[in-house]
């Protein structure tokens, strides 16, 4: 494929650290402690190194096939058939997850911030805000996750505040208590399910300039979005203990409620960190609907990007709306990432062991 | 054309015999000669016509043997004039004519002399009205673009000052120039600018405005994706750090590109002032920039449908007047904006001494009476008028524009949204304004992408022994602005009188 823009893998980093700061930032730390209790920071850890994996895989895979998207790896490495199948998957997979976390992003709205507003509004205009954005360029993909990185720190920076809340018997015992290897790992697993859609960056390779440093640049990307999303498991745990955050639906919302500015300049920070964290949903949402449209038009070998996202609005919204309530949310997200971990974890490596086996080199 | 004088003139009075401003003077060259002078005379310089021109033609004793080129021989041996040109088609004939040039057409020879000698009306240097400085040059361009183009070598005595012409507006043709300086700016840039302007087709082009809009990269976009300038100090300082301008005859703006949003709140005068200063400054500049797009959208928001974010201490003060007020905030807010718009532009259109009245009146009449009858809150008076404030503040009146007109949209949102409207609204912006290119040059540089370079001339100004690189978005050919400096100074004060001496 000929195209002009390009980006650099640095910016690549970016994109994995905002795509994985998103909606489940909000409900993770209900998520892993309500499996594992008091070891969840430790199940975290294993759970990001689980899903530091397949960011490896992607990465490795992506220098060695340079001027391939994982959908052109697919169909050279698997041959059509199967390929096409795969590819199918996953963007069926994403369009599953994507409007999954939009549904997510508006429960926690209307809990948050409109409780007057129809859900359905929220989970239209966030889905046509990312629809907004053209496709056309892959480097204006990469601005838009550059641009709103320094936003989806600053609750961090809030989070600082809830520091003198914090206990240390709520972190303590770090491996939990009477805790099986099994739910530590399911535990973990969670944890590397929630946070999947870095997987935005095997469409991206192709127009990475530095392929060298791709490895070294995913590497450090994941890491700073691992760090915050652990940091605010931490902060989340400390302040509230297993057995409150387990009652808790919105754990991250209810620790902005806890802060207080000093010197009482806004009387509720929740608006505020409500904000920067719908900075925070759009990029994640971005990245799943980028994988959606250029994927699609990858697929069906097309440039009709804006056609693509036009479709893809209404199907979204659609599978957005299946769950009946927050609950049943819960288990749908908790499936689908489930299988979407194995897929992305274990598609990549296999693509490297077959290709590998198969001889077949990517086109340098 | 032919040779003959006499089928020349009939051809051209059949052309022009309409227009009151066409003249033929007829005289003998060489006394035995029938020569004609063709012009309009709206456009040329008649005195020298007839001092520079006609006198030295009349008077001229003939040589004993006619020369075989006549032309050639008048050129060399009796015009005084330094433009002079042989021209034979008779189409660029009535071009030139039309563009106030004199033709001289001899009888008995096939070809003519255009000679050069327009004048035009121009007005004096002024300091602009939009750009106006505390420290800095006081000179702006005016509509003559030889003017402006002399004021811009006046800055840049160097042979490397490029200033290619063209013409562009098929009925207008009007000059375009093209100005860069060889060795910084980019040859790439400098093509695609002319291509672009080659590319345009157009009647008539009366401002660099017309021109602008087919010359930016996404002509949909409210946003000015190309710096005009009426400066020739701002038009230096671009074509150093590796810009092109362009510049049309008959507008006093020039256009720089490529743009980013960055320099939408710069001024020359940051330049001109300490850097810590001009730093502070370009802060305010940003403050009232978001001031003027969100401020009463913000208001909005939190007034109906947030107003647990305003502290409690502060409640009453926020709230007192509002119970009064018939429309809900949104509505409020909408007609005290456009009440606001109506007032700015009625001040453009007024005539000057009576604007002073119009502003007293419909600032302070209108809205102290307003208030008192419970018509508008206290409080969105004063929200309006910081808004509009910032909005003033901006150096770019177009940049300006833009965000004024954004902030219908946001306060729309913010009505009906709250919160979550106002955040889509900005992030509907700012999504657009990354994806904008200005000559190829991503708009929110150095932003996104992030360009740490860059951001040494962004908000915060660095001294200019920081500055040591021109900007590297536009890839200058020349990539260094300063030279090695020797930071070498003698502390005359303590040196006795011998020492003094020997230095």
């Amino acid at each position: 494929m000929k195209h002009t823009d390009s980006i650099s893998s640095i910016q690549m980093a970016i994109i994995i650290a905002s795509s994985i700061i998103g909606v489940s930032l909000m409900v993770l730390p209900r998520f892993v402690a309500s499996k594992v209790g008091e070891a969840a920071i430790l199940a975290s850890v294993v759970g990001l190194l689980i899903s530091f994996l397949s960011v490896l895989a992607i990465t490795l895979l992506g220098r060695k096939y340079r001027n391939y998207t994982i959908i052109g790896c697919n169909r050279l490495i698997l041959g059509k058939f199967v390929g096409n199948l795969m590819n199918y998957m996953i963007i069926l997979l994403t369009i599953f997850l994507m409007g999954l976390e939009v549904r997510q992003f508006s429960e926690v709205l209307a809990s948050g911030l409109l409780p007057n507003t129809p859900i359905e509004i929220s989970i239209a205009l966030m889905i046509i805000l990312c629809a907004l954005v053209g496709f056309h360029n892959v480097s204006t993909f990469a601005y838009i996750h550059t641009f709103y990185l320094p936003f989806l720190l600053i609750p961090m920076v809030f989070f600082i505040l809830a520091f003198e809340d914090m206990e240390s018997y709520h972190l303590l015992p770090i491996f939990g208590h009477d805790l099986s290897f099994f739910e530590f790992i399911s535990g973990a697993f969670e944890m590397s399910s929630t946070i999947t859609n870095f997987f935005v960056i095997s469409l991206l390779i192709p127009y990475i300039k530095d392929n060298e440093s791709m490895v070294k640049n995913g590497i450090r990307g994941f890491f700073l979005g691992g760090l915050a999303i652990l940091y605010t498991i931490i902060v989340a745990l400390g302040v509230f203990g297993v057995k409150e955050l387990e009652q808790i639906h919105w754990p991250v919302l209810s620790l902005s409620r806890v802060i207080e500015i000093p010197g009482e300049v806004l009387s509720r920070v929740d608006a505020i960190i409500l904000i920067t964290w719908i900075f925070a949903v759009f990029t994640t949402l971005l990245s799943y609907f980028f994988v959606i449209v250029r994927g699609t038009a990858e697929i069906f070998r097309t440039n009709r990007f804006a056609f693509i996202s036009t479709i893809m609005i209404p199907i979204i919204f659609v599978v957005a709306l299946i769950p009946n309530n927050v609950y049943e949310i819960f288990e749908y997200v908790i499936t689908i990432a489930k299988i979407v971990t194995a897929l992305f974890i274990l598609l990549p490596f296999g693509l490297i062991v077959i290709g590998r086996f198969r001889k077949k080199v990517g086109v340098q | 054309m032919t040779g003959i004088l006499d089928d020349n003139v009939r051809l051209l009075k059949e052309i022009f015999h309409k227009d009151m401003d066409y003249s033929l003077r007829t005289f003998e060259l060489f006394q035995h000669r029938h020569a004609a002078i063709v012009y309009l005379n709206s456009l040329v310089d008649q005195e020298v016509i007839n001092h520079d021109v006609i006198k030295p033609l009349q008077h001229y004793e003939a040589p004993e043997k006619e020369p075989l080129d006549i032309l050639k021989f008048l050129i060399d041996n009796i015009l005084y004039f330094n433009d002079v040109k042989k021209v034979k088609d008779f189409s660029t004939i009535i071009s030139s004519i039309v563009q106030g040039k004199a033709v001289v057409f001899i009888d008995g020879i096939a070809e003519a002399l255009e000679l050069d000698v327009v004048t035009k009306e121009k007005r004096s240097i002024e300091e602009p009205e939009t750009e106006r400085v505390v420290r800095g040059a006081r000179d702006g361009f005016i509509e003559h673009l030889s003017t402006n183009i002399a004021l811009l070598r006046y800055r840049l005595p160097i042979p490397e000052f490029r200033v290619e012409e063209s013409e562009v507006g098929a009925r207008t043709k009007t000059k375009v120039v093209v100005c860069y300086i060889e060795d910084i700016a980019n040859p790439t840039l400098v093509e695609e600018m002319k291509k672009r302007i080659d590319a345009i087709e157009i009647d008539g082009v009366l401002d660099s405005g017309y021109a602008e809009q087919f010359l930016e990269d996404n002509p949909l976009s409210p946003f000015p994706l190309l710096i005009n300038t009426e400066r020739p100090t701002k038009v230096v300082g671009n074509l150093l750090e590796g810009r092109v301008a362009v510049m049309f005859e008959g507008s006093p703006s020039a256009l720089i590109a490529p743009a980013t949003f960055n320099q939408f709140y710069h001024t020359t005068e940051d330049y001109n002032e300490h850097w810590v200063i001009s730093s502070f400054v370009r802060v305010f500049r940003i403050l009232a920039l978001l001031f003027s797009l969100t401020f009463s959208s913000l208001y909005v928001t939190v007034i109906s449908f947030h107003p647990e974010l305003i502290p409690a201490k502060y409640v009453v003060a926020a709230s007192s007047g509002r119970h009064s007020i018939p429309f809900p905030v949104i509505f409020e807010v909408l007609l005290l904006e456009l009440a606001m718009e109506v007032l700015r532009e009625a001040s453009i259109r007024m005539p000057q001494q009576v604007g002073g009245a119009l502003s007293i009146v419909g600032v302070l009449v209108v809205g102290q009476a307003a208030v008192q009858a419970g018509f508008v809150s206290p409080i969105t008076v004063v929200i309006i008028g910081m808004s509009t404030i910032g909005s003033f503040a901006i150096p770019l009146y177009n940049a300006a524009n833009t965000f004024r007109m954004l902030r219908f949209l946001l306060i729309i949102l913010a009505g009906t949204l709250g919160l979550l409207g106002l955040a889509l609204g900005l992030m509907v912006v700012v999504n657009h304004m990354l994806s904008l290119r200005s000559f190829g040059v991503p708009y929110m540089d150095p932003y996104a992408p992030f360009n740490m370079k860059a951001m040494k001339d962004s908000i915060i100004r660095f001294p200019f022994y920081k500055l040591k690189k021109r900007p590297s978005n536009i890839h200058p050919q020349d990539q260094t602005r300063l030279g090695e400096m020797e930071k070498h100074y003698t502390n005359y004060n303590f040196l006795d009188k011998e020492e003094r001496e020997k230095i």
